[in-house]
């Protein structure tokens, strides 16, 4: 029996149609006029049709360039709304994706290794699980980069010397993405080159663990110890809001143990950490003890691993509806807030009974100590508040310490990041009540001295005694 | 313009060195370059005051604290952008980009090859080490595969870049190679790359003593390098060897080395051509030293003129002002439709 059936008339996909157009002048009906609203799903403007005069010839569907910009209108089915829309993760067939769990390994005892800061960095990471290193050779880190490329190969890793640090970054971007381990060695021209990519990965949720061991700036300065990218990495990483904890070892055994702890901290909380070195503390040799256990990762539910278990998942940093784009600015200072909560490290020496206060992270901490010691023989009541997170900056930990205090003595190698620090910390947590602050500062290369910090503090006191 | 700047003869006598420790290891290519410079620049007649050296980062890029003129140490990779800025600043300048196989290739590497599309009229001097000299011994862009350095200990992995195939792709209008070693060549080509109008690209093969030693060995060592080396002179065939024995001919599309004996052998031989329009032989050229069976090309491989960018950059601005007439920003407020772009 003969059927005669309408041809099918178009429909627009709005989440599909770019708005290109071509519709619209292949349409001989008029039917099809360019769009005045955005699509919150696509951030493009699709066309709009009106059906009265079509008579559906088809010729919208031959113009269209999109695969899913127009679709046929079938009079006799009904169209389900969900059909107009990107199709959503709930309605995907693909599993839900798991996590497949690491392990931690028992690591048989073995003599403490005599190592410079850089290797002891490297090794951490190794111990970590870390098997995906990307670089680009810069003094005075590349020796870490280059332990990494000798041990990497037959550890089943990956070693890659990228064109530039830009390229460094954006390859931990791709290999964190995966959800796999990744780091990079790098000094502070380098780091500046790498923060667009930071910006992106903590846009993103994407971790990795950059160990800046700083050197002299700005510019091109020198290759000496400074600790002037305090700025950077605790205000500065790229546009947005970002932040990402920010750990300051002070010596060999700590370069290992933190670089240990800033692999767990990145994948905890999906987000970047930094390692703040300076050159001095890279060169160092030291006595390194190796931990009991070793970590073998296991794939997060999130990594875009490239199986079949995570087909689901999605890696980006883009939300170009703005509701959305603030619910994920929401999301992210809620876990920078839990950091602040529950992050913050530091080290303290001789605080207890301190009525003289040295802050200092890096290896000034190291001749502060040395300073404290001195003081402290000669009578005076001096303690050493050591950062062992820059950000958070640990004010939990400091704050009962203050009551006590006649003077606060900041010791660092830039011109007053840590202060800076130490001042917006204190500014946050509503501390008026605050001892006099001075400073030790050195910059370019220059490390401050055990005695000028004592100087320092004697003068401080003297001119108390005196008035 | 001044793309051959009058000789000054004040300047012929000026002295190129400046007070700098020089701070090179003992025994690198890269004080045979220096010298040579020091030689060319007042030959070139231009005054030392309009003479700039920029450079980016690595062991070739100290060259501007060692010479007598305006010298830019810039950021790594970046030369030819900073070198872009000087010349339209500035573009009577005599502008030398001081740069290493590193520097220019990897982290450089977009720079570079705009600077050569756009054709500014500047000088680009590349040493190639085929290393990271400055940093210790790592991998470049133009290490062979299977070199063992400190981050590639059980051999590089990746392919090098060709820097004479790479320009000439990019669209250089002069490109020529020379050895450190070989100091007359050296500055003969530093003459003519400054004689040419546009953007001249020299590479220069340069041993790294103490990363790299010997890495040019065939084309450097007495014994053996008049086998390994032909000299590029513009209309004379391709003929080398001690004795002048061997020449290169066009197979198909592929160059091929043929023994000469005898006038009938000399047949088909190629004759070289600088100015050569289409780069399918420039480029062949080029790929030789990828070739064992061949030998190394050295001198200038193409000397092409063509409109150069600072050249129609100012030309631009003149043309808009003579149709638009000079501008005056206090009417341009108040004109209609300054503000509708169409
Ligand atoms: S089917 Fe034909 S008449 Fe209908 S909208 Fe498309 S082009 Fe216009
Ligand atoms: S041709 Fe397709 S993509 Fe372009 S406006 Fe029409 S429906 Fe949209
Ligand atoms: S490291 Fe090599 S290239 Fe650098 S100055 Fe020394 S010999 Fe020359």
């Amino acid at each position: 029996m003969l059927q005669t059936r309408e041809r099918p008339k178009p429909v627009v996909l709005p989440a599909y149609c770019k708005g290109c157009g071509r519709c619209v002048s292949a349409c001989p009906q008029h039917c099809i006029t360019l769009g005045t609203e955005i699509n919150p799903e696509s951030g493009l403007i699709p066309v709009e049709i009106d059906l009265e005069k079509c008579n559906g010839c088809g010729l919208c569907f031959a113009a269209c360039p999109e695969p899913y910009g127009l679709t046929a209108y079938d009079p006799l089915m009904d169209l389900d709304e969900s059909y107009l829309k990107f199709p959503d993760e709930d309605s995907s067939t693909a599993p839900v994706p798991q996590e497949i769990s690491g392990e931690t390994l028992p690591l048989p005892p073995v003599e403490p290794l005599m190592i410079k800061g850089t290797y002891a960095a490297a090794i951490g990471a190794l111990l970590a699980g870390c098997r995906h290193f990307f670089g680009y050779p810069i003094t005075p880190s590349t020796e870490g980069a280059e332990l990494m490329a000798k041990l990497l190969p037959n550890l089943n890793g990956v070693f890659v010397q990228a064109v530039s640090e830009v390229a460094t970054v954006n390859m931990m971007y791709g290999c964190g993405g995966a959800g796999m381990p990744c780091m990079t060695f790098t000094s502070s021209p380098g780091f500046s080159l790498m923060l667009e990519g930071v910006s992106y990965m903590i846009g993103a949720e994407v971790p990795g663990v950059f160990i800046n061991i700083m050197r002299g700036g700005p510019g091109l300065g020198n290759i000496g110890p400074e600790q002037a990218d305090i700025k950077l990495a605790c205000r500065g990483l790229g546009h947005g809001n970002t932040h990402a904890i920010v750990l300051t070892p002070d010596s060999p055994q700590e370069m290992l143990d933190l670089t240990m702890l800033a692999f767990e901290l990145t994948f905890k909380y999906r987000n970047p950490v930094v390692l703040l070195g300076d050159g001095y503390l890279g060169q160092i040799t030291g006595k390194v003890k190796l931990p009991e256990r070793m970590i073998k990762p296991g794939i997060p539910s999130w990594g875009v691993y490239g199986d079949d278990m995570h087909r689901r998942n999605l890696i980006c940093s883009i939300q170009l509806s703005e509701p959305d784009l603030e619910i994920h600015n929401l999301h992210l200072n809620e876990k920078y807030q839990r950091i602040i909560e529950s992050e913050q490290r530091a080290d303290c020496f001789h605080c207890d009974d301190a009525d003289t206060l040295i802050i200092a992270a890096n290896t000034p901490a190291r001749m502060a100590k040395g300073a404290v010691q001195v003081l402290r023989d000669r009578g005076v009541k001096a303690g050493l508040f050591r950062p062992i997170t820059l950000w958070p900056f640990p004010i939990d930990i400091l704050a009962p310490l203050l009551p006590k205090l006649r003077q606060i003595v900041i010791v660092e190698a830039s011109n007053g990041q840590l202060e800076d620090e130490l001042r917006l910390a204190l500014s946050h947590a509503e501390i008026i009540d605050v001892p006099p602050i001075s400073h030790v500062r050195h910059f370019g290369g220059v490390l401050p001295q055990q005695q000028e910090i004592i100087d320092r503090v004697l003068e401080t006191i003297d001119t108390e005694v005196t008035s | 313009m001044a793309d051959n700047p009058a000789v000054d003869q004040k300047s012929a006598k000026a002295n190129f060195a400046s007070d700098q420790d020089v701070r090179w290891c003992p025994g690198c290519g890269d004080y045979a370059i220096l010298a040579q410079m020091k030689k060319v620049l007042p030959e070139i007649g231009v005054p030392r005051e309009k003479v700039v050296f920029i450079s980016g980062i690595g062991c070739a890029s100290r060259f501007p604290y060692y010479i007598n003129s305006y010298g830019f140490h810039t950021i790594h990779g970046r030369a030819p952008a900073v070198a872009t800025g000087v010349k339209l600043a500035n573009p009577e300048l005599s502008v030398w980009i001081i740069t290493g196989d590193g520097d220019s290739l990897s982290i450089g590497g977009n720079h570079l090859l705009h600077l050569c599309r756009r054709n500014l009229n500047v000088n680009i001097i590349l040493f190639n080490n085929q290393i990271y000299g400055l940093t210790k011994g790592q991998y470049s862009p133009t290490s062979p595969v299977g070199k063992r350095t400190k981050t590639t200990p059980y051999g590089s992995l990746d392919t090098p870049f060709n820097p004479m195939s790479l320009v000439l792709g990019a669209g250089a209008s002069f490109v020529a190679r020379t050895i450190d070693r070989d100091t007359k060549h050296m500055a003969a080509t530093f003459k003519r790359a400054a004689a040419h109008k546009g953007c001249s690209f020299v590479e220069v093969y340069q041993n790294c003593i103490i990363f790299n030693d010997g890495a040019f060995q065939s084309v450097t060592d007495p014994k053996i390098k008049q086998e390994n080396l032909l000299y590029l002179e513009d209309g004379r065939e391709l003929v080398y060897g001690a004795d002048n024995d061997k020449g290169i001919r066009l197979e198909g599309l592929k160059l091929e080395a043929a023994a000469l004996n005898g006038p009938e052998s000399r047949n088909g031989l190629l004759k070289h051509q600088e100015t050569m329009p289409d780069e399918a032989y420039t480029y062949l050229l080029s790929k030789m030293t990828e070739r064992p069976d061949l030998p190394t090309p050295i001198g200038v491989f193409r000397a092409l003129e063509r409109p150069t960018y600072d050249e129609v950059f100012m030309q631009q601005i003149d043309d808009v002002t003579q149709k638009k007439g000079k501008g005056n920003l206090k009417e341009l407020f108040i004109t209609g439709n300054t503000w509708k772009v169409d």
